[in-house]
């Protein structure tokens, strides 16, 4: 696809600015109304995600021209997908990711090049993952645990760690711990190790289609090459990558793919698991953008006008993960749910998505920041999140302040009540 | 007539007619009276026969520099602003006294300047009509001139707006120039309007400006009005008067602001005692003697039935303002001393007769009004009471209304100083009062939105943007300064 | 694009990542499709754009545009061509800095807000203490200062909380000389709860039917009435537009009322006026519902005769009414009254809350006007155009005349089938006048549709002339000319104000009182000749 391919999305756009703001039903104060992080900082129109499509049809038009401060707005995004969703309340017949991916793809094919992306492009190629981390120590985080290595001996269950989870400390007990947990359940379960590589799924966000592509391609043969009939990752962009962007890539996996917290639900209804202790917090849940809303599977092509596509193919983010991560705290004894205003399709982005977290991470943490007043504003004493980005930037953020609050994995929360980790272990446990 | 203006009165004698053209000391003396302090020389009365004849008039009186006060109310008169400044020519508006048009469907009508409250009254009720009152108007008021002065109406659910209940209206301005306002501006001729169904009701525009809204208010400085359009209501099939009488002026308050939230009720206001003995008693000894008997203040509040299942809208606000009192801690009657539920609608469905009530008490009074929200009134009540004080005016026999608008929004506060003119003791200190207790409420906040006389002064006092941005107004509207010349903040035209 | 000077004098002020004059950057306040007739959709772009953050700043900039001999023009969410400039040497004020609500006064019922809160904002907080604001038809993304100052104001509840233009109390704003002048109470330091005096009220410049669009200098605060809620604080609402499932109070009823023919719907209207009550109200057409909720199924049913003539004929004089009683007796009043008008004049009514799945959509949709965007399904974008509003009876007629040229333009192609009758209608204050705009609805990238639409815009103006319509584009410069003087020469006043308070030359005037030389009837004979006769009738 190129820029031009997107015309009809640019110029249906009709700059009615819902594309800033939370849909309208669900806002319920005047403070946590917004919902781009982008606009919100910076406040001019371009930032927003009908600017940016307004921008594209500005150069693609002759009007104006590609430069350094045009694509540094077009990078100035965490790509979380709130103004799509809010955009597809109302409208069947644009697609505003769709036009704000390929702009970056414009970006990186005319040379605009984001400097920090490029770095860590280069490390992605060299390391395999996109954190600039050895990949010989890729599969540290498993030592000494009884799990399956899929390059020795097939599985059912491949489980993919993904870059953040396995170069992190502060989660390495949280995802020791799960893997303990589905061994321990019987689970047939086994991992790459060292030769997990990353998804793809944020180079392709930088603007690196291709070497999204190639890094699907592997993925592809190395869930072949496991035998598994199932593909579980903790990881929400790796999530999204593997529903979405690959069958969009016409790289579909061959393998039913779950978030953790699903696959989870999953032992959990079938009795294989029991949350018996009781995790006295009262937490609020914060809602991934790539678990959430852009972690809705990938519906088809659309070949007609988009005014005529069913709603079934729209992919407005209504069929992300939201109700498992819930279902799921609501049986961990004493433990309280409160929501916060923005959650679901039209939560507040972590901040760290669509590579701000590497080439803007004042704007990182800053978004970080107002998801945690949020987090605060509800009287919760621990956000609860499923993806490891939102983790590192909740911590970060956290870091630079004084608030007491505490940031938990889902899964953390529920190996403190399934007996797995003591609370101390874990990063976001421990005495209130 | 004054020679100075030799060629004026040629010209006006030929466009009126020489029997429309008064100077005798008698026709206009009553437009000296009413303010001595305001050193006014009318110099002639007009009585123009048709509004088609405004724009020449004004067109003359700009050629010749020859200042216009244009009234449409009959005597007595109370607030000086038909009184020119210096010389002036007055032109009353009372012989265009028709009832034009009334539409029932549209709950409208429109009426010329010279159209009494009694008259208009009468007309609108044989179609199941009512005219949205003020407080016991006197007998001669020109609706048109009431609601151009912004006197507020009894029933704060119809005042949506600072500029109901007036509608569309035809304006001369002092260029010269027609201009109509609202959609009676068109396209095409009233006529062509009433053809399809049109009936001047919005009152918006046209375009980007409401004239209308800065010909309110101007006490006749902007423009003249030869014709408008009132907002009528249906006349209930039930109406029921009430009152809550109190001792504490901030449980009616709370009453108040519970009540007219939900825009229940109709008629709505309060009444000191003294007020209220004044609209209710015949003389002053009588209203002496009713007075004591009241309660401090008394809310009057109306509930009405319409056409549709009357009983029961009457039924759901009476039970609605029952729960009201309770939680504010009051109680509903449905008499008063010297008036019965009765005896108050009829009152305010009408005008002060056969005099203007407000010289019942002593013969004389001095109002001091301005607006202000309700939760603000005891405040200003308390400054006025200082200023009573201070001579020896007893506060007992001061009256206070306090209406709500703007759906109680906004409050009218009215205070009335009544007097003896003959009696020196009453009278000698007055014009301090006055003048000393307006300064002290300004100066608390009270906004005098009707700046008349010396009000003038203090309101723009604060508020030079206004001053500034009016009188770029009145130079684009009456650039030659011939209307009202003198009044409120207008520059001398140098 | 502006001096370096000029740029360097805005950054200061503002701070440098408030100012931008990067083309691309200015593209997006010139994209300007929505009610634009143009069919390139772009109008002239900004030469700068820039953020103010307060008062003081706004006063700074724009004497920095007056010493810089640069125009200027404000807007908030910026929907809507007016929106955007109109000429060149604009300098964009984008006031979303300026977004806070300053305070809401409950007793007295107000909120003073600057630029930047949304309807959706205003009212979330203003329910939370028993209060309620009026949202305009565009929907809770609109400035609710944007609209009471400068824009429109119409929207279904209306009937309540009447228009725009009405709800103003005190104002703040900054003159295009930089100057701050404040109308009514602030201004004499009395709080905001009046908008009007001392004496005559400047309110009469600020704007009339509609305001004047950007043209004479920048709103930087307004008090705003609020109106009661007897709802919940919050109306817990699951789901997002379709999918909305909102609890609905006991004290609402809504009802959709179908009568036989025009004349018992438009008595019944007057009647339900007369009575009183309800807190939303429209008259749309059934059509709107099912192609702003199923467009595709919508596309299929204009091709079939039968369910056709059901929604436009046998369903056409459909009324909505939305009651809302302050107590149990006073909704138990309400909604006998309406039954029992629709009774009388022969119609019928569905009182949809204890409907399920439909009921619940219902509420948050209409209360927060958020259904109303849903229009765009069809087509992706619509037009519209208004008359003058006026009595019930003549937007019923502009209404009808808005069928037959909707009729006529879906015959040729030139817009998209809704089956004809389309109008938007609101009852204000009770019905004390009410509003009628008809909708097109149009494919945005159709370019036969796109052609088209300066036809829609000049047939709507001279079919609302012959009627004694003010029509909608009265604020516009192609028109001001031909309809000044049919209209008193409003034209030449509001241009008069504008020389006088300083916005020629400054603030961008151009829907304001700007006028150019311009064929309305777009070289159709049969226009041209209907409108020599409608100003040689109507002078």
């Amino acid at each position: 696809m190129a820029l031009e391919d997107y015309k009809n999305d640019m110029e249906g756009c009709s700059r009615c600015s819902s594309c800033k703001w939370i849909p309208f039903n669900q806002v319920k104060s005047w403070r946590f109304a917004h919902n781009c992080p982008a606009i919100s900082r910076y406040n001019l129109h371009a930032y927003s995600g009908s600017g940016k499509m307004i921008m594209g049809l500005s150069m693609l038009t002759g009007r104006s021209e590609l430069n350094e401060s045009i694509m540094d707005i077009i990078f100035t995004c965490q790509l979380c997908g709130a103004c799509d969703t809010a955009c597809k309340v109302y409208r069947d017949d644009i697609d505003l990711m769709d036009v704000l991916l390929e702009l970056r793809t414009h970006c990186v094919e005319e040379g605009e090049l984001v400097i920090e992306h490029m770095a860590t492009i280069d490390a992605l190629k060299r390391e395999n993952n996109m954190l600039g981390e050895k990949k010989e120590a890729r599969g540290d985080w498993a030592d000494g645990l009884p799990v399956k290595d899929i390059n020795q001996e097939t599985v059912d269950v491949l489980f993919h760690a993904g870059c953040r989870y396995s170069y992190d400390q502060d989660s390495r007990e949280a995802l020791r711990g799960i893997v303990k947990l589905l061994v321990d359940s019987g689970v047939d379960v086994g991992i790459a190790g060292a030769s997990e590589t990353c998804c793809g799924g944020r180079a392709y966000k930088f603007g690196y289609q291709g070497e999204a592509e190639n890094y699907a391609d592997d993925m592809l043969s190395r869930v072949k090459s496991s035998g598994a009939s199932l593909l579980v990752t903790p990881c929400a962009d790796g999530y999204s990558a593997f529903n979405y962007l690959y069958p969009r890539m016409k790289k579909e996996l061959p393998v039913e793919v779950l978030h953790i917290s699903q696959y989870l639900e999953r032992l959990l209804k079938n009795g294989e698991i029991n949350l018996k202790n009781n995790v006295p917090r009262k937490v609020t849940y914060h809602d991934p953008c790539y678990l959430g809303r852009m972690g809705e599977p990938y519906l088809g092509d659309w070949q007609d006008s988009k005014l005529l596509r069913p709603m079934s193919m729209k992919r407005a983010g209504r069929n992300g993960v939201y109700d498992t991560p819930r279902d799921i705290i609501k049986q961990i004894p004493a433990l309280e749910l409160v929501e916060m205003e923005r959650i679901r399709e039209y939560s507040w982005c972590c901040g760290a998505g669509g590579g701000v977290w590497e080439a803007y991470p004042d704007f990182a943490v800053w978004t970080a920041s107002e998801r945690i007043e949020e987090a605060l504003s509800t009287g919760a004493d621990t956000l609860v999140t499923s993806c490891p980005w939102c983790l590192r930037v909740f911590r970060e953020a956290l870091a630079e302040t004084e608030k007491d609050l505490r940031i938990m994995d889902i899964s953390e929360l529920f190996l403190e009540s399934a007996g797995i980790c003591s609370p101390a272990t874990l990063k976001g446990g421990g005495a209130l | 007539m004054d020679k100075n203006y030799e060629q004026f009165w040629e010209k006006v004698t030929n466009l009126l007619g020489a029997e429309r053209v008064y100077t005798s000391d008698k026709m206009l003396d009553s437009f000296r009276a009413s303010d001595p302090e305001v050193d006014g020389n009318p110099l002639a009365l007009l009585k123009p026969e048709s509004g088609s004849q405004i724009p020449d008039l004004m067109k003359l009186a700009r050629e010749e520099k020859v200042n216009l006060v244009y009234c449409s109310s009959s005597t007595p008169r109370f607030r000086g602003d038909t009184v020119p400044k210096g010389d002036g020519v007055i032109v009353d508006m009372s012989s265009l006294e028709n009832i034009v048009r009334v539409d029932r469907r549209n709950k409208v009508a429109l009426i010329e300047p010279g159209v009494t409250f009694p008259e208009l009254i009468s007309e609108v009720d044989k179609v199941g009509l009512k005219v949205l009152m003020p407080l016991l108007p006197r007998t001669g008021k020109s609706v048109l001139a009431s609601y151009l002065e912004r006197e507020p109406i009894l029933i704060p659910k119809y005042h949506w707006d600072m500029t109901d209940p007036l509608l569309c209206t035809e304006l001369v301005f002092g260029t010269g120039d027609k201009f109509r306002t609202g959609s009676a501006a068109g396209p095409g001729s009233l006529e062509q309007q009433w053809a399809v169904g049109g009936a001047q009701k919005n009152p918006l525009g046209p375009a980007q400006t409401d004239m209308a809204r800065l010909v309110q208010g101007s006490q006749g400085t902007l423009a003249a009005v030869t014709w408008a359009t009132v907002k009528l209501e249906l006349k209930p099939t039930i109406h029921k008067f009430y009152f809550i009488p109190a001792t504490d002026l901030s449980k009616l308050i709370e009453f108040a602001y519970k009540a007219l939230r939900p825009k229940l009720g109709d008629e709505f206001f309060i009444l000191n005692s003294y007020e209220l003995s004044t609209l209710v008693g015949n003389e002053g000894s009588e209203i002496d003697k009713i007075a004591d008997k009241q309660y401090p203040y008394t809310l009057v509040f109306a509930v009405a039935g319409y056409q549709h299942l009357p009983e029961k809208r009457v039924a759901y606000q009476e039970k609605d303002m029952a729960r009201i009192a309770k939680e504010a801690d009051v109680n509903i009657t449905r008499e008063v001393p010297g008036c019965s539920a009765n005896r108050m609608a009829s009152l305010v469905g009408g005008c002060s007769s056969p005099e203007y009530y407000k010289t019942k008490p002593r013969g004389a009074f001095r109002e001091i009004f301005f607006l202000t929200t309700l939760d603000q009134a005891n405040k200003y009540i308390n400054i006025m009471h200082e200023n009573l004080d201070k001579y020896d005016y007893p506060r007992e026999r001061m009256g206070i209304y306090i209406q709500p608008i703007q759906h109680g929004r906004t409050v009218h506060v009215e205070f009335s100083l009544y007097y003896d003119p003959n009696i020196d003791s009453e009278s000698k200190d007055l014009d301090n009062l006055y003048a000393e207790a307006s300064e002290s409420l300004a100066s608390a906040g009270a906004f005098f939105s009707r700046p008349y006389g010396v009000w003038s002064d203090l309101a723009y006092r604060y508020c030079p943007d206004t001053v500034k941005a009016l009188n770029k107004v009145k130079d684009i509207l009456d650039p030659d300064h011939i209307l009202n010349r003198g009044t409120l903040c207008f520059e001398e035209v140098k | 694009m502006i001096s370096d000077e000029a740029l360097g004098a805005f950054q200061v002020i503002v701070g440098e990542e408030n100012v931008s004059r990067e083309p691309a950057v200015l593209d997006t306040y010139a994209w300007q499709p929505t009610i634009n007739d143009d069919p390139a959709k772009w109008v002239y772009r900004p030469v700068a754009v820039v953020l103010p953050g307060s008062t003081a700043e706004v006063q700074e900039v724009v004497k920095v545009c007056n010493k810089h001999g640069l125009k200027f023009k404000a807007t908030t969410t910026g929907w809507g061509v007016y929106s955007g400039p109109t000429s060149d040497n604009v300098v964009q004020f984008d006031m979303r800095r300026m977004n806070k609500i300053i305070e809401i006064d409950e007793k007295n019922m107000y909120a003073v807000v600057e630029p930047y809160v949304t309807g959706a904002q205003l009212q979330a907080e203003a329910m939370k203490l028993g209060l309620n604001t009026h949202i305009i038809g565009a929907g809770p993304v609109c400035s609710p200062l944007a609209s009471a100052t400068s824009g429109w104001g119409v929207g279904w509840d209306c009937i309540y909380m009447s228009y725009s233009a009405r709800n103003v109390l005190g104002v703040e704003w900054v003159l295009p000389d930089g100057e701050l002048l404040y109308l009514g109470t602030p201004g004499s330091g009395s709080e905001w709860f009046c908008g009007d005096g001392p004496g005559p009220s400047l309110r009469g410049i600020l704007r009339g039917t509609s305001g004047a669009l950007g043209g004479h200098g920048v709103f930087t605060r307004c008090a705003i009435k609020l109106f009661n809620w007897p709802g919940p604080s919050e109306l817990h609402t699951e789901g997002l537009l379709l999918d909305a499932q909102s609890e609905i109070p006991e004290n609402i009823r809504f009802h959709m009322c179908f009568f036989p023919d025009r004349d018992k719907l438009a008595d019944a209207v007057y009647e339900i006026g007369d009575a009183e009550i309800g807190y939303l109200a429209t008259r749309v057409s059934p059509n709107v519902f099912l192609y702003g909720a199923t467009p595709r199924l919508f596309r299929k049913l204009t091709r079939t005769s039968a369910l056709r003539s059901l929604l436009s004929e046998t369903l056409k004089w459909m009324f909505v009414i939305v009651l809302m009683g302050s107590s149990r007796e006073e909704i138990e009043y309400q909604d006998a009254v309406v039954k029992k008008i629709v009774g009388d004049y022969k119609g019928f009514s569905l009182e949809m809350t204890e409907v399920p799945v439909i009921g619940p959509i219902l509420p948050m949709n209409f209360l927060r006007v958020s259904a109303i965007p849903a229009i765009f399904r069809l087509g992706g974008l619509f037009t519209t155009a208004l008359g003058r509003n006026e009595t019930w009876d003549t937007q019923l007629d502009w209404a009808e005349v808005g069928e037959e040229l909707r009729k006529r333009r879906i015959e040729q192609g030139e817009v998209l089938d809704d089956m004809g009758d389309n109008p938007f209608m609101a009852l204000y204050e009770n019905n004390t006048w009410s509003h009628c705009e008809n909708i097109y609805q149009y494919d945005t990238r159709n370019e036969k549709h796109l052609e088209k639409l300066h036809t829609i815009f000049a047939e709507s103006t001279i079919r609302a002339m012959e009627i004694c319509q003010e029509p909608l584009s009265s604020f516009d410069w192609r028109v001001r000319k031909i309809l000044g003087p049919l209209l008193y020469d409003y034209n030449y006043w509001q241009k008069q104000i504008a020389q006088s308070f300083g916005a020629e030359g400054a603030a961008d005037t151009g829907m304001y009182c700007d006028e150019v030389d311009y064929d309305l009837s777009a070289g159709d004979p049969q226009l041209k000749e209907k409108l020599e006769k409608i100003i040689a009738e109507k002078k």
